[in-house]
């Protein structure tokens, strides 16, 4: 279809354009070559492969992401581009990973919230939609008080909750997430209800940790490495860490089990692939993995050379890893473990909100038709006088113009059909003169432009930042 | 605070950051030169690429590019009477009234000596003003930050154009879009309309892409060969003119000799500009064009020679040049410590700062907390000394290759810029679904400005809409009674502010008709 556009394209501007030179042609094909080099078809892999982070850029998933793809990226020599598929509270960047092609080139970051989300109802997603190959580190939540608060140990704060229920404060991230999730549990086991400590919903461990320290709360619950700043400055105390042994780099920090509960909750990040993934795309992809946490590859930047491990050590987050039927058993206990508590009763009642999802876009709408009502009465009572809400048409638009529009707002459309099939590089080519040529340069020049663009485009992005373009027919 | 100073500057003199600095001021000075293309559009183009930066190099390329796009807009203004971006609309007239008595170069060398020092006075402010208010700003509890969202908005939707109805609409609109998924208080998604992908909500960078790239390219096609016509025979008059009189002309270091003195001369009226304009800009909502058009007033209004205005004052012109220069350092300043935007390019500026982790407010400045925050802040000081350093060679060069830069076609830079605008809202998060996004804001926003309803806050109401929510929703469930919401000082002053600026222009009009009609 194409061909034809540009053909009558062309011809409509141009009729009498000279014919196009082979030297030209072959320029073409050089300038082609030279910005794209060529890629041979052979086995797995021989194309970019996409690792998806649900989580933000700067985040600890992200870094952990980061790290990961680099080293396979030495492995598998082939680039490994990071794509932060952020938001839903994790549920968009676990969907774009298990519902991509089973080929191998998108790898998923999988974080807990695949053990939680499903049970929550945000999605229908859980660890049996992925192959998981690893996880590839586990960080236990902990429990921490201002130092100048008056309970030393994790009994004092279990007497005060229970001599007075429902009021203390506590934060760490949004209402039913991870370590909200961490302290209704350590209640429910302890046989105290889930409402005995008002839940504070908060954009995450940094802001809520800052209001604790100012005094609007009276416990966090987060993990050690997010509150190490002011743990190391003496600013907060630790009184219990969720976990069934003491934290790596916080020896100082007593576990529940030590101090006589028996509840563990911990975040735990792993890699998976989708389901219908090739096993022998699975092998390749398991063995680089295995080889990257057992610390048997290594990093050489600038001065220094680094191995997984050590990057993960020094960024205190807990390097314990697991895979085969380990990781399987952990999952399906781990899954058993938010199931209970995410039907249980006293759940639900946290779960549900006190106003109702709607009520601010419900206020913006009464707004809205109460500004609109204004509007046309002012625009009633001025029409003699000035006419603002028609469109000023002073100018009249040409035929000329609406064509333009349809042309740009149809070479978006086209990009957003057939780029996945046909891939950036042709297509945007095919865009970029179509619409060059309709807005009147000449071919010659258009052409020009187009070959020195659209690759320049093509090499900034897709090689110097790394976002993976779509692939089409010949492989860019 | 020594230490964030020092980690600040060395921070920004690397050679990555200068390299992202010069580059931008190159880009700044290409955008902001063609006409009909804004320096918040340059900006805008330019975030899915902060994106891959680290913190220091996003803010240093932000920073950059608006205060040379800023500058830049001058030259089209002067050379074609075509402003390059609205806040060169002030002075239009004026420059180019001086190209036509063959004094353009002079009228650019005032605008960019004008300009540099202005921006210099508004980094001045802010380095000082903006810690300052950090300190009252910790006292703000939830429901005060919810009333100064009201009044930053309210200023939006005020002062961006005529009426104050349209502003609310678009304001309305660009809130509405901010509730679509998941809020932050919520656990279900809502406006999905079963949209998997849309409940990580509607994400702004996209949006902002369309609204501000693809319609303002949409306009352009519109009336793209009829405008062909129409400068194409300005731009001969000028070509005609400009190789002659440059030629004519004196060396520029004798053009800076011969301005500099003159600066001197001008030093009260440019230290009462760059105040006007740091205040404006100050104001949330307000920003460069407003403060060249107040400080261009104000000029005429106190000037020994005001029937010049209008007909080429030099005067008109450096004063408002500087006070709009002056006003992008101010507008940090709401941005930086209450995360409330004081013009459309903070506001992008806030959302790049929020994808990097970085949240604004009080605590930013304070380097015991948060060293590097702290750090980060500073460097933004120090890039905007930089960035307005920079442009004195860049700016030279710009208006001696100014006529050239104003003629490139924009049939050519139309399709570029279509590309770029895919590319930018796909590379985010890499995903068809922004494309789409990206597409359809593009049509809201060409279809909102052919009704004369301002784009701006659009993108103010998505930016902050996640945030007046949250606190909204976290002043009712705190609160047992509606009086919770007016029980301190702050709360009534900052609530009364608001009815004011609402109610305000209607009365006056009101007692204007009545006075009209008895008298």
């Amino acid at each position: 279809m194409f061909p034809n556009v540009t053909i009558n394209a062309m011809n409509l501007c141009f009729p009498q354009q000279r014919p196009l030179s082979s030297s030209l042609i072959i320029t073409i094909c050089l300038a082609f070559s030279a910005f794209l080099g060529c890629q041979s078809e052979s086995k797995y892999p021989n194309r970019p492969i996409t690792l998806v982070c649900p989580w933000a850029a700067g985040g600890g998933t992200d870094r952990v992401s980061r790290q990961m793809a680099a080293h396979l990226e030495q492995e598998l020599a082939v680039p490994v581009n990071v794509i932060n598929a952020t938001g839903g509270k994790g549920v968009t960047g676990h969907n774009r990973g298990m519902t991509a092609a089973p080929d191998g080139y998108t790898v998923t970051m999988i974080t807990l919230e695949l053990n939680t989300m499903h049970w929550s109802g945000l999605t229908n997603l859980t660890y049996n939609d992925c192959i998981p190959l690893y996880t590839v580190n586990e960080d236990y939540a902990a429990l921490y008080v201002r130092t100048d608060a008056k309970w030393n140990t994790l009994q004092a704060l279990e007497k005060e909750i229970r001599a007075n229920p429902g009021q203390l404060k506590a934060s760490g991230t949004a209402s039913g997430g991870a370590w909200h999730l961490g302290i209704v549990g350590w209640l429910i086991s302890s046989d105290m209800n889930a409402e005995d400590i008002t839940w504070i919903s908060s954009t995450g461990a940094g802001p809520s940790l800052q209001e604790l320290i100012s005094g609007g709360l009276d416990m966090v619950c987060c993990s050690l490495p997010e509150a190490r700043t002011l743990l190391d400055s003496g600013q907060i105390r630790a009184l219990g860490l969720m976990a069934p042994k003491r934290a790596f780099g916080f020896d100082d920090v007593k576990t529940f089990q030590e101090q006589g509960t028996a509840w563990t909750l911990g975040a735990w990040r792993g890699v998976a692939v989708p389901k219908e993934t090739p096993a022998e795309v699975v092998d390749i992809l398991s063995q680089a993995v295995g080889r990257i946490v057992e610390g048997k590859t290594t990093l050489t930047s600038e001065s220094q050379s680094t191995t997984f491990p050590q990057f993960m050590e020094a960024q205190k987050f807990d390097p314990t890893f697991r895979t085969g039927d380990d990781l399987k058993q952990f999952l399906s206990s781990t899954d058993a473990k938010f199931q209970a508590l995410l039907t249980s009763e006293a759940m639900q009642s946290v779960n549900t909100d006190r106003f109702s999802p709607m009520i601010f876009p419900n206020i913006l709408l009464g707004l809205m038709g109460c500004v609109l009502v204004g509007i046309t009465i002012s625009s009633l009572s001025q029409r003699h006088t000035s006419d603002q809400l028609v469109p000023t048409t002073k100018q009249k638009i040409p035929r000329r113009g609406l064509m333009n529009f349809g042309i740009i707002v149809g070479a978006t459309l086209t990009y957003l059909l057939f780029v996945e099939t046909v891939g950036f590089v042709l297509l945007s080519m095919a865009i970029t003169l179509v619409m060059l040529c309709w807005l009147g340069t000449r071919l010659s020049i258009s052409l020009t432009i187009t070959i020195f663009f659209v690759p320049l485009v093509y090499q900034i992005f897709a090689n110097v930042l790394r976002v993976p373009l779509p692939h089409g027919w010949w492989g860019w | 605070m020594t230490e964030a100073i020092t980690t600040a500057i060395s921070d920004v003199l690397q050679g990555q950051v200068l390299l992202v600095i010069l580059l931008s001021a190159i880009y700044g000075i290409f955008v902001g030169s063609i006409p009909g293309l804004t320096a918040t559009m340059a900006v805008a183009l330019m975030v899915p690429l902060t994106f891959f930066l680290g913190d220091v190099e996003a803010v240093a390329a932000i920073v950059t590019t608006v205060t040379c796009s800023i500058f830049a807009g001058d030259i089209p203004a002067t050379l074609v009477r075509i402003p390059g971006t609205p806040a060169s609309a002030a002075y239009a007239t004026d420059a180019y009234a001086l190209t036509g008595k063959n004094q353009h170069e002079k009228a650019l060398t005032v605008c960019l000596v004008f300009s540099v020092i202005g921006g210099l006075f508004g980094t001045l402010v802010l380095a000082c003003a903006a810690p300052q208010l950090a300190k009252i700003a910790t006292q703000f509890t939830s429901y005060e930050y919810f009333w100064l969202y009201l009044l930053g908005l309210t200023c939006a939707a005020i002062v961006s154009d005529d009426s104050r109805l349209k502003g609310a609409f678009a304001l309305l609109i660009g809130l509405l879009l901010s509730t679509v998924g998941l809020g932050t208080d919520y656990s279900a998604p809502r406006l999905t309309f079963g949209l998997d992908e849309l409940i990580t909500g509607v994400n702004f960078i996209p949006a902002m892409i369309g609204l501000f790239g693809i319609s303002e390219v949409l306009r352009n096609t519109l009336y793209l060969p009829a405008e062909n016509a129409l400068p194409n025979n300005q731009n001969e008059g000028n070509s005609a003119s400009t190789p002659e009189s440059s030629s004519s002309t004196t060396s520029l270091s004798a053009l800076i000799r011969q301005i500099l003195p003159y600066s001197w001369q001008r030093r009260f009226h440019l230290l009462r500009s760059s105040a006007i304009g740091s205040l404006v800009g100050m104001l949330p909502g307000a920003g460069a064009d407003i403060a060249a058009w107040v400080s261009y007033a104000v000029s005429k209004r106190f000037s020994k020679n005001p029937e010049e205005f209008g007909k080429g004052s030099l005067e008109g012109i450096g004063d408002a040049t500087g006070a709009n220069n002056a006003a992008l350092g101010s507008a940090w300043i709401p941005a930086l410590v209450f995360g409330i935007p004081g013009d459309s390019v903070t506001a992008i500026a806030i959302g790049v700062l929020l994808t990097k982790n970085i949240t604004p407010g009080p605590n930013i400045f304070d380097p015991t907390d948060k060293p590097e925050q702290a750090a980060l802040v500073f460097s933004i000081y120090v890039t905007f000394i930089l960035a307005n350093l920079i442009l004195i060679p860049l700016g030279l060069l710009a208006i001696r290759a100014g006529s050239v830069l104003v003629r490139i076609p924009r049939r050519i830079l139309l399709p570029l810029i279509v590309i770029f605008c895919i590319v930018g809202s796909y590379a985010m998060n890499g995903s068809y679904l922004d494309v789409s996004v990206m597409l359809v804001m593009g049509l809201l926003g060409f279809v909102l400005e052919s009704f004369k309803i301002p784009l701006g806050p659009v993108v103010l109401g998505i930016i902050l809409g996640g945030q007046v929510e949250h606190k909204f929703i976290q002043c009712i469930t705190k609160s047992t009674e509606a009086g919770e919401f007016l029980n301190s000082p702050i709360s009534i002053i900052l609530a009364i502010a608001i009815a004011i600026l609402w109610c305000a222009p209607t009365l006056t009009s009101i007692a204007r008709r009545k006075s009209n009609s008895s008298g």
